[in-house]
């Protein structure tokens, strides 16, 4: 098949209808955009719940000498350690625990901000400043008011921590986010079909003459069709290059650069994820217009 | 080459058929001409031979296949074996004279060097040699139709259909696209010529197949537009 005709009128075409290409693009974009970052939250989502369900943990923090609760006269003691683990030893919900000690709480800390202002006369903080923690993993995450309740009140327990309070909040906000993203992108996906159908009906109507010679000299549906999907697949093309632009940038400045320093504690979502975006809304922007091309041409150009 | 057997065509909505069980046998190499008043089936018939639309009932042959049972991705393929002209040209205003004529071999895909070498000869063929790089609107009404038919037979089509291809054009002008469609016969191709034109008709003393209300009323081997034998 000679393909020259076929450029020459994907070149004429564009040129001809470029203000109802633009305006593909730009919806194809922002929508590719959005179907993407709902793609990517969830995967952060995913992510997230995958790391804490598996091992979703609560941590019992032991007093300590001066200890901000009341209920904390002293140091804690070894009867008092000693009832606690066994009330922990003998819960049905407690599938694996371990205690830590105050050194090993003061590492973590060393670690986790840099040991330089904990060495030292003029030392921020000092094993002695840390708790003693017994660190619980459940059977069932969402089994975990047995033990909480046993544990609280026991001497020697200045308090429980579940690490759910802390991460529900964060991941209800990106859950709201997802959905807000694909909802968001539900319109603009039928936006963009409803465009690129009517950019093929334009070009169809600016074509016809020509189609209608074509088809009376015996060019085949597929030739008379080519300079319309590939207009389509150029559109799709420059849509999924911006939107990969943009969401490439949400992940560098938003989650790498910023999210992912603020928030340690939380797995973040990186490269990897982003690719698995990638051919997602590399299969998703040609479809958005090649379907509605494939459906309108045969309307258009029957032979 | 064209057969009707039994054909009818009925057109959504209340009124007679287009065509009502029309039988037509047209041999290789003949030239017809389908006259009738407006509305007669003439078009019709043509549209069939084509395969722009299928008949309600009976079967239409052309080159040997049952067009009506054609599959669609077949038709581009039955299209290549039939040049069609017709009364508006129908040439496209931004291509020169040889690009219009070039265009029906691009477009099914015939090579750069095939198409530099059949389009000259084909222009010359029609009497437009030296006028390949005219724009159609530099050219009368005959050049422009001459243009058609050169589009139209620069694929050496078996068949040529022309509907009304002289009825924007003087008697003179008429007199000469009349006597290229004779030559382009006599190269063994088959003319199928739908017309109004009584006096090219009278002229060329061809078969005549008159059609009145989608019935055939006159089948001539030898005839005028009129009834009577000249």
């Amino acid at each position: 098949m000679q393909l020259r005709h076929s450029f020459t009128e994907l070149r004429q075409g564009l040129r001809r209808n470029v203000s109802m290409h633009i305006a593909v693009v730009l919806t194809l974009f922002v929508s590719l955009t959005l179907v993407g970052l709902g793609a990517m939250l969830n995967q952060q989502a995913v992510k997230a719940a995958d790391q804490w369900g598996s091992e979703l943990q609560i941590t019992v923090y032991l007093c300590r000498d001066g200890d901000d609760n009341p209920a904390c006269l002293s140091e804690v003691t070894d009867p008092q350690k000693q009832q606690i683990a066994s009330v922990v030893e003998d819960s049905p919900e407690v599938a694996d625990w371990y205690t830590e000690t105050k050194a090993q709480a003061f590492e973590k800390v060393k670690e986790l901000f840099g040991p330089e202002r904990f060495e030292g006369p003029d030392a921020a903080l000092t094993a002695d400043d840390m708790a003693e923690s017994v660190w619980i993993t459940l059977e069932d995450p969402d089994e975990y008011e047995g033990i909480t309740s046993a544990l609280r009140g026991l001497p020697g327990v200045a308090r429980i921590q579940d690490l759910r309070d802390v991460v529900g909040p964060i991941l209800s906000s990106i859950d709201a986010l997802k959905y807000g993203a694909i909802g968001t992108a539900a319109f603009l996906v039928l936006a963009a079909l409803l465009l690129v159908a009517n950019t093929i009906r334009l070009a169809a109507l600016a074509r016809r003459k020509e189609i209608g010679i074509m088809r009376l000299v015996g060019a085949s549906t597929l030739y008379i069709a080519l300079p319309f999907l590939m207009e389509a697949l150029v559109t799709a093309f420059l849509g999924v290059a911006l939107a990969a632009g943009a969401l490439a940038a949400f992940l560098k400045f938003g989650i790498i650069d910023r999210a992912a320093q603020g928030l340690t504690f939380m797995p973040w979502i990186g490269w990897d994820e982003y690719y698995v975006t990638l051919i997602g809304i590399g299969i998703l922007g040609p479809v958005l217009t090649l379907l509605p091309t494939l459906l309108l041409t045969r309307k258009y150009i029957k032979v | 080459m064209i057969r009707f057997e039994k054909v009818s065509k009925t057109y959504p909505g209340p009124g007679k058929p287009a065509l009502d069980n029309v039988s037509i046998d047209i041999e290789k190499g003949e030239f017809v001409f389908l006259v009738g008043t407006s509305g007669s089936g003439k078009s019709t018939a043509l549209r069939l031979v084509l395969r722009e639309s299928r008949p309600s009932s009976g079967r239409v042959y052309v080159a040997g296949k049952e067009v009506n049972r054609l599959a669609g991705w077949k038709v581009p393929r039955l299209r290549r074996q039939i040049g069609t002209v017709f009364q508006d040209f129908r040439l496209l205003q931004n291509k020169t004279v040889s690009e219009n004529v070039a265009f029906a071999l691009q477009v099914i895909g015939k090579s750069r060097s095939e198409i530099d070498k059949v389009v000259p000869g084909t222009l010359e063929m029609v009497g437009l040699e030296g006028k390949g790089d005219r724009l159609p609107t530099e050219l009368s009404g005959g050049e422009q139709q001459r243009v058609a038919i050169a589009r139209a037979f620069v694929n050496r089509p078996m068949i040529l259909i022309a509907d009304e291809p002289t009825g924007n054009l003087d008697p003179t002008t008429s007199a000469g696209i009349m006597k290229l469609l004779g030559r382009i016969n006599e190269t063994g191709t088959t003319v199928l010529m739908a017309t109004h034109d009584e006096h090219v008709v009278d002229q060329m003393q061809k078969r005549v197949i008159e059609l009145d209300h989608g019935v055939i009323t006159r089948d001539e081997a030898r005839g005028g537009y009129g009834s009577q034998v000249v």
